[in-house]
């Protein structure tokens, strides 16, 4: 019963996955979606990625997505970066609400958020369809 | 000078953590606990044998690092190893400069960039394997003081990492037949590694001066009989002193999220010394399900030991028996097969079990050992 609950659960979230919306503060010029996996896979420094805490259900989406990866293996990814000086991840934020607003309100970052909740504090620089 | 250098870094440390109290300072770290035995009682591999063992490849080690504004930083590593009965040492102390965004310096105790995982190779979630393949990483002098210089880029679509590395090293190696005092002085190397989408290249050169002196002074004392009987040819043609020693690493891996491949050929050379030239590779590939990732890996070392030595050697000469054994102490020929899996089974953790089997052909054996492990970050 529990694992039909689950099945089901999964399918209609897999329905329900929402196009993301790539986000970045209104001065930010247009980069390209392999330039922001850049930038979130911490290989490019031209923009402040933002990222939402782990387990998140959107930021699982958009890391599989986006950067082709599960949880696991970006954990792993960074985990060969964090011990060796050669980088760190995204600054983390609890909510896509907290999200925007630092978005809004930092030059030269950039996030993803669902494409339903963007507002016209921030500018919308690329678009993963579903 | 090692436990010197272990003060120093701590007064450093605690240097800048107190004076900057402002400091945005955080700390991660990472574990592995392992679990082994050999499959028969006469079987010895990787420090384990037939009882089961839970210290020797375990390690807890923690990081802080501080922001200090203005583009500084402060990283050290605090490490552990079950071996050396959890002993804390400084694995790593190091100041970090951002010139550029996409160019950093870094200062003091650094991981010295041999081979493709180096920088890593402790931190056992970073990779599948219960340990990375010993035929390549064999070197067991893994840091060194010094600088880095590290250059991020893009050439097109790759992506390009280029590292420059120098300082040097005091410590000691077993990588002799008996433990031995090594140094390496004037350490010069690059490393340029290149990301295209699901490939990966990575190229190493390394050079340096070798020195060492071994411990128990039986190859010392050998070297003064062959310099006072007139055999002072052969004596500089065994010591190892001040050996200009290079060092090359080629590394390919894919990736595609479900299918991974790696490889990574070695070759380093100590001339006018006892050392033979160090070969290496090994070939591994795995495939991702779900949660779970088996994989199959086939290693090799082969150093051919420097017979010209003795073999320059007359006939009823004195020597030739004891310098005969000491140069074929070096000859190493090894064959090692893996079989493994990772499970990651939360995630922070990932479960590993893992079955290697090595075939020594000098010594002519086969040792079979089977470890469970897990390997934590946090």
């Amino acid at each position: 019963m529990k694992k039909l609950l689950i099945a089901s659960l999964t399918f209609f979230s897999s329905l329900c996955a929402a196009d993301i919306a790539v986000i970045a503060h209104p001065a930010t010029v247009d980069v390209s979606l392999d330039e922001v996996s850049r930038i979130y896979m911490g290989r490019a420094g031209s923009l402040m990625p933002v990222n939402l805490p782990e387990g998140h259900a959107l930021r699982d989406q958009f890391e599989q997505e986006a950067l082709g990866r599960s949880p696991a293996q970006m954990k792993a990814y960074w985990s060969r970066l964090v011990f060796t000086g050669k980088g760190r991840p995204p600054v983390e934020v609890d909510s896509v609400q907290a999200k925007i607003e630092f978005v809004a309100s930092t030059p030269n970052s950039l996030g993803y958020v669902p494409a339903s909740e963007v507002t016209d504090q921030v500018r919308v620089i690329a678009t993963i369809a579903n | 000078m090692v436990s010197k250098i272990k003060q120093l870094s701590l007064g450093v440390l605690l240097a800048c953590t107190a004076s900057a109290a402002h400091a945005d300072i955080r700390f991660n770290g990472f574990a592995s606990i392992q679990g082994g035995s050999t499959l028969s009682s006469s079987d010895r591999l990787y420090g384990y044998d037939n009882e089961i063992n839970f210290k020797n490849e375990s390690l807890f080690a923690l990081q802080t690092q501080a922001d200090l504004g203005d583009r500084l930083s402060v990283t050290a590593q605090l490490m552990g190893r079950g071996s050396n009965d959890f002993n804390a040492e400084f694995e790593w102390a190091y100041l970090t400069y951002e010139l550029t965004n996409q160019t950093r310096i870094n200062a003091g105790r650094l991981r010295t960039p041999f081979y493709r995982y180096s920088d890593f190779m402790d931190v056992g979630y970073a990779y599948d394997w219960a340990r990375v393949p010993s035929s390549v990483y064999n070197l067991d002098f893994n840091n060194l003081e010094g600088v880095s210089l590290v250059r991020f880029g893009q050439l097109g679509t790759v992506d390009s990492s280029l590292q420059f590395i120098v300082g040097s090293y005091n410590g000691t190696t077993n990588i002799t037949p008996a433990p031995a005092d090594l140094s390496i002085e004037r350490v010069a190397g690059l490393t340029w590694e290149l990301t295209q989408g699901n490939l990966s290249a990575r190229l190493a050169y390394l050079t340096g001066k070798l020195t060492m002196v071994d411990q128990d002074g039986q190859l010392t004392g050998l070297l003064d009989m062959l310099s006072e009987s007139g055999f002072a040819d052969t004596a500089s043609q065994i010591s190892i002193d001040d050996a200009r020693s290079t060092f090359m690493g080629l590394a390919l891996g894919y990736d595609d999220g479900s299918m991974v491949f790696s490889g990574e050929v070695v070759r380093a050379r100590v001339s006018n010394s006892v050392i033979p030239t160090q070969n290496g590779f090994y070939l591994s590939a795995g495939y991702r399900v779900n949660s779970f990732t088996p994989f199959v890996s086939f290693e090799r070392r082969d150093n051919d030991s420097k017979a010209e030595i003795y073999q320059a050697l007359a006939e009823g000469n004195p020597f030739k028996g004891a310098v005969a054994g000491l140069v074929e102490d070096f000859s190493i020929k090894r064959d090692t097969w893996n079989l493994g899996s990772r499970y990651d089974f939360h995630p922070s953790a990932a479960l590993k079990v893992q079955f290697s089997s090595q075939k020594d052909k000098v010594a002519d054996r086969r040792d079979q050992l089977l470890t469970v492990g897990i390997d934590l970050v946090f």
